[in-house]
């Protein structure tokens, strides 16, 4: 992933004519995104505040180059508008739609492997650009132009995180919620490499979480790629096993895909980590 | 969705894979059995048969005792609606076979160990043998079933059922796409005395999110995993919007050294009525002498959080002091109804912390 795909200009909404969709398509507006056009596969011709509707993806492609798209289609019909978007060829998809059956998700990963598009989410607040892009839901308010960079796992843990250091006034260039799924699009690793290559990033912020153990392969790749400083906190120390685990399996491991088990491995890999949200903002040098 | 072992094997059998034969015993209902049977508790819930669970009943006069114990018997909390009766397979040995998913490769894999059985799930996940399906296509896919066949024969040393292996796993992987399964597991996959591969015993659960493309009717026994009771005995409770925000909540709450009584995720969307059950609930808990609130709205609102705060102070005599923090959407307003009814706000989750410090002490 490079800056350009995330600063680029020509961004559309899938689902524009949904609740969501509308209300979150004013938004971004409102924030300086730009919004050519939306996709409703039965309003096509018409428009909302002034954005034209198509009915696919394509056919927007006929009037307008497309690099960035939002997708807020209801969970049944994610899956092909995902791999619309990656059959045409769109080079950044974000994907906001909560509940996407998983094997939906499986035939999605299967099918991005050797194409040119990259998957934010599904179930993800977006990105936020704080003066430049907003892709998503989260508010821009929240935002400070500036050099840290957020990567999180958690909705509702972002705003924290990109609230707390505007409060600090420490603003940022990126913040990227990667979404709670189990299998989603783009994780921690590649977020680590964008911020890594980005010249105008000084530091970055990963909020993780119980479940899975993309945490300990994020801090193999921070011991050996990361040189930019980084400061982390998982959530879920007190949390009972098995609630958020929900595919079980024991001998998959249970105990690598604890809090505790994830702090470590990123402190060996020589990140600031602390044992809570509070803490995390704190920690961050100004 | 976890389903109970009955339901799951019946599952199973309509994708041809072989499991005990049985009969269902409702509570109450007098079933016909042949002896000697196994009887089973169906709860969702792992460790049943050190818990009691499972007997196995040879002679007529400790047959209905049994049962009618089976049926008081409560395990981790669960009590039994039915039981399922079974014929006692004559094992000549155990193995282990699941099929899951990868999260980070975003793949099925089937896992497989050479000694199934109770104690399977405190050993050691590298003395399993995992394969991969490799490039397959979701759904629709010429999978190389009789390569992953021949490893499980290679790997069990059963070299003479490599073509009954390569159907059970070509049979469990139907089973799994067709059923949105996240988690098949047959524990033990019994060889009986007479070279049968049998499901001794199957833990399945199915992705709620698939639900709407699926015709389900399962008996529900999943606890509710918004709401979760982490210490009984517990003096703070926490009310908090989104899986991510409440449990750093519960852990802001552990952290100063006081003892979180629940986890509640009142998510995204909650309304009045949805936090007015919330402190209903926390209510039963005895020892609780705060409620920590910590709420970031995106799309939940503040004001709707409110009113039910409101509306629970004055409803619910007994209700334990708040600490309360809440931002993002309709803060505002949230904040003026909050004000007219005299009830304080925090700024932020640590004031809370030491609000709640105050009260517990």
């Amino acid at each position: 992933m490079s800056p350009e795909l995330f600063n680029a200009r020509n961004v559309i909404v899938q689902g524009i004519t949904g609740s969501h969709g509308t209300f979150h398509a004013r938004a971004m507006v409102a924030a300086g995104t730009n919004i050519i056009a939306g996709t409703s596969p039965n309003k096509a011709g018409e428009s909302v505040d002034g954005i034209p509707v198509y009915k696919s993806v394509a056919d927007i492609q006929a009037d307008h180059v497309v690099d960035i798209s939002v997708i807020f289609v209801p969970a049944r019909f994610a899956k092909s508008a995902i791999l619309e978007a990656v059959d045409s060829k769109v080079p950044l998809i974000v994907c906001i739609t909560e509940g996407i059956p998983i094997h939906d998700m499986l035939h999605i990963r299967q099918h991005l492997i050797g194409k040119s598009s990259t998957l934010i989410g599904p179930n993800s607040p977006g990105v936020l650009m704080p003066g430049v892009n907003k892709l998503g839901i989260i508010p821009a308010k929240l935002g400070l132009p500036g050099k840290a960079a957020i990567v999180s796992r958690s909705g509702t843990l972002t705003y924290e995180a990109v609230a707390g250091l505007t409060g600090r006034g420490i603003g940022q260039k990126y913040v990227i919620g990667i979404g709670g799924d189990q299998v989603r699009g783009t994780g921690f690793i590649e977020c680590l490499d964008l911020f890594q290559n980005d010249p105008d990033v000084d530091q970055i912020i990963m909020v993780g979480e119980i479940g899975g153990t993309d945490e300990q392969a994020a801090a193999e790749h921070i011991a050996e790629n990361i040189t930019k400083p980084v400061y982390a906190y998982i959530a879920g120390h007190h949390a009972p096993v098995g609630v958020q685990l929900g595919h079980a399996g024991a001998i998959l491991g249970s105990a690598d895909e604890s809090a505790s088990a994830k702090t470590k491995a990123l402190r060996d890999a020589g990140v600031t980590v602390s044992g809570s949200i509070t803490e995390l903002i704190t920690s961050v040098r100004d | 969705m976890k389903l109970l072992e009955h339901e799951a094997k019946t599952i199973l059998s309509l994708f041809k894979i072989a499991v005990p034969s049985s009969v269902l015993v409702h509570k109450g209902k007098t079933t016909e059995l042949d002896l000697p049977v196994v009887l089973k508790s169906q709860v969702p819930i792992g460790g049943r048969g050190k818990a009691g669970g499972i007997k196995v009943v040879k002679s007529d006069k400790k047959l209905n005792k049994t049962i009618d114990d089976l049926f008081k018997l409560d395990i981790k909390g669960f009590i039994p609606q039915t039981l399922l009766a079974e014929e006692l397979l004559d094992i000549k040995h155990e193995y282990y076979v699941s099929m899951i998913i990868d999260r980070a490769t975003a793949a099925i894999q089937v896992v497989a160990g050479r000694d199934g059985g109770v104690e399977v799930e405190s050993n050691d996940a590298d003395s399993y043998l995992t394969v991969g399906f490799g490039d397959l296509e979701i759904g629709n896919g010429k999978a190389n079933f009789d390569s992953v066949g021949q490893a499980l024969a290679d790997y069990y040393d059963l070299q003479g059922q490599a073509f009954v292996l390569q159907d059970l796993v070509e049979n469990l992987y139907r089973c799994f796409i067709k059923n949105d399964a996240m988690l098949i597991e047959i524990n033990p996959l019994v060889l009986t005395t007479d070279d049968k591969l049998v499901a001794g015993d199957c833990k399945m659960e199915l992705d709620d999110s698939a639900s709407f493309r699926h015709d389900w009717k399962f008996e529900q026994t999943e606890a509710e995993v918004n709401f979760v009771t982490l210490d009984e005995h517990g003096t703070v409770a926490t009310i908090a919007n989104g899986a991510g925000l409440a449990m750093a909540t519960v852990d802001a709450v552990a952290n100063a050294g006081m003892k979180p009584a629940n986890f509640l995720d009142i998510g995204g969307g909650a309304n009045t009525e949805s936090v007015m059950a919330a402190f209903a609930q926390i209510m039963e808990y005895s020892h609780v002498k705060t409620i920590v609130i910590n709420i970031f709205a995106g799309i939940t609102r503040c004001d709707e959080v409110a009113k039910a705060i409101i509306a629970a102070r004055d409803q619910m005599p007994g209700l334990p002091k708040l600490c309360i923090r809440l931002a993002g959407t309709n803060y505002d307003v949230a904040k003026v109804l909050l004000d007219k009814n005299n009830i304080k706000l925090l700024p932020t989750l640590e004031a809370c912390i030491d609000q709640a410090l105050e009260y517990t002490s």
